[in-house]
């Protein structure tokens, strides 16, 4: 799945925890210098900001009107 | 990667775990009550019984389960910390427990003393509460609709706590207050701006994540706690300035906020990716379906007043209201929480090296679905005996006593098989680590 913001796509709005936290943390060991990569998921995921910031990643999340929060990650 | 899933500053499983365990009791203690009085608990909505029974669900059972859940997500939803959360959590579940006690007593008994001791102790148990969440809130920008319905449900716990503890006050000590227009505003506090904004911000996160739904869209959740509180706030002016027609006005506004959230749930569920029907989604559905009686009932009296004064009405919507709406709301969430929250410990405790046993093994599907029929089984009789309380008043309390002690079962359940599974884990996880010497 690909998206204006970035090719790097995790679509987690149908998975059920943990997934979208491992998939996501997957795809973040995959991202070469400079990508980044969008999460998608219907709730902010706030122990994964902990994670993320732990780690030194930068993220950006917005609500889409239909209730999706495009969360945007980079290394 | 496992290590990742531990994170760090989540309350312990103690923290929560009490006040899940001690609610249903409390619904047990209510259904005993009406199995002991009978018929005459259904007489009026102002017999020292009926108070009763109302406060052992509403601050017995609810109340218990709400802050207690919140101490385990505010983490979790909104990235709020509370500090010490054992400590709060022991301070809260006494002060819940024997303050729901004492206001049951207070009432049944006609106590004055009892019902201020009962108000002092809850006002101040919800305070604690109150400036634990706060501190924990401020600095916490309201990102999502979740967030600014979580700051804004704490006001509507503080309007209902606040007005229950003047009106107990006033009936121990005889003050001059108008207390029927004040214990329906109390009732709207309570159940529209406290439990029903909390339940909107929680559901906004939930119902997606558990149940797979679509989101909830954006707009109409940003919009449903501010609406209500304001209709609260508009309506606590109506009641001060004694304008009846404002009060109306209000009530009627209210229900059709209530109604379109319920209605949107509803259609959200329609289209859940979930395959199987869980026993969460069908105490949803019961608890949405019902809410939504309840709430048109209110619009009726709020178009037409005169429909209150027929026999049994306000007991119909209190019971299709509390009984069948928000108790299957907060079971239906227990179901998922406990068992999740079980199954995350114990995958912490392997390490990533013992894996942690299936949901199901810790709650089965089939024990959730048996209590869950059991539930509409007694909601059913409580319904049916607004019509004939001779009759069924009595069979309805033990029904519901019943139900509401195999919830405890099935929870308790859950615990001692997560204590058994974290020992075999250590266990596993010791002979794994000498192994590997």
């Amino acid at each position: 799945m690909s998206h204006p913001k970035t090719p790097h796509v995790v679509d987690a709005r149908f998975m059920e925890p943990p997934e979208p936290f491992v998939k996501t943390m997957e795809m973040l060991d995959l991202l070469k210098d400079g990508e980044k990569m969008l999460l998608l998921l219907y709730r902010e995921p706030h122990p994964l900001y902990k994670v993320l910031k732990q780690n030194g990643h930068a993220y950006e999340t917005e609500l889409m009107p239909d209730g999706t929060y495009e969360i945007l990650i980079w290394p | 990667m496992q290590a990742l899933l531990s994170f760090e500053n989540t309350p312990p499983f103690a923290a929560p775990l009490r006040f899940f365990v001690t609610a249903p009791l409390f619904a047990v203690l209510a259904g005993l009550l009406l199995l002991l009085e009978g018929p005459a608990l259904f007489a009026s909505r102002w017999m020292p019984a009926t108070l009763a029974a109302t406060h052992l669900m509403t601050v017995g059972f609810m109340l218990q389960v709400m802050l207690g859940a919140l101490i385990q997500i505010l983490p979790v939803v909104a990235g709020a910390n509370l500090k010490r959360p054992l400590l709060i959590a022991t301070i809260l579940h006494l002060g819940l427990s024997i303050g729901a006690l004492l206001l049951a007593g207070g009432f049944y008994l006609g106590q004055p003393l009892l019902l201020s001791a009962a108000a002092l102790l809850l006002a101040a148990t919800v305070l604690v509460f109150l400036v634990a969440t706060t501190l924990a809130l401020i600095g916490v920008p309201s990102t999502s609709p979740t967030i600014r319905g979580l700051k804004l449900a704490l006001f509507g716990l503080f309007g209902v706590v606040a007005l229950g503890a003047v009106m107990a006050f006033a009936l121990a000590h005889g003050w001059a207050l108008p207390l029927p227009v004040l214990t329906d505003l109390h009732a709207g506090w309570g159940l529209g701006g406290w439990a029903g904004v909390l339940l909107a911000a929680i559901a906004y996160v939930v119902v997606p994540m558990f149940q797979l739904t679509p989101g909830y869209p954006a707009k109409p959740s940003w919009w449903f706690p501010l609406a209500m509180l304001s209709l609260l706030l508009l309506w606590s002016a109506a009641v001060f300035f004694d304008l009846s027609a404002l009060i109306r006005l209000c009530q009627g506004l209210a229900a059709i906020v209530g109604i379109a959230f319920a209605g949107l749930t509803l259609r959200l569920q329609q289209q859940r990716r979930r395959a199987r029907a869980d026993a969460t989604y069908h105490y949803w559905q019961l608890g949405l379906t019902a809410s939504i009686f309840a709430l048109l009932m209110l619009l009726t009296a709020a178009l037409w007043p005169a429909a209150t004064d027929s026999a049994g009405w306000t007991l119909l919507f209190g019971i299709l209201l509390v009984g069948g709406g928000f108790l299957p709301f907060i079971v239906g969430m227990l179901y998922k929480i406990v068992p999740f929250l079980a199954w995350t410990h114990l995958q912490n405790q392997g390490q990533a090296k013992v894996p942690a046993p299936s949901m199901n093994k810790i709650l089965a599907d089939t024990d959730m679905q048996r209590q869950m029929i059991a539930y509409a089984a007694a909601l059913a009789l409580l319904l049916a005996a607004v019509f004939f309380p001779d009759w069924l008043a009595r069979p309805a309390g033990l029904g519901f006593a019943l139900a509401s002690g195999w919830l405890w079962f099935n929870l308790f359940g859950a615990i001692r098989r997560y204590r058994q599974f974290g020992r075999d884990i250590q266990v596993k996880l010791a002979a794994k680590l000498a192994g590997s010497k």
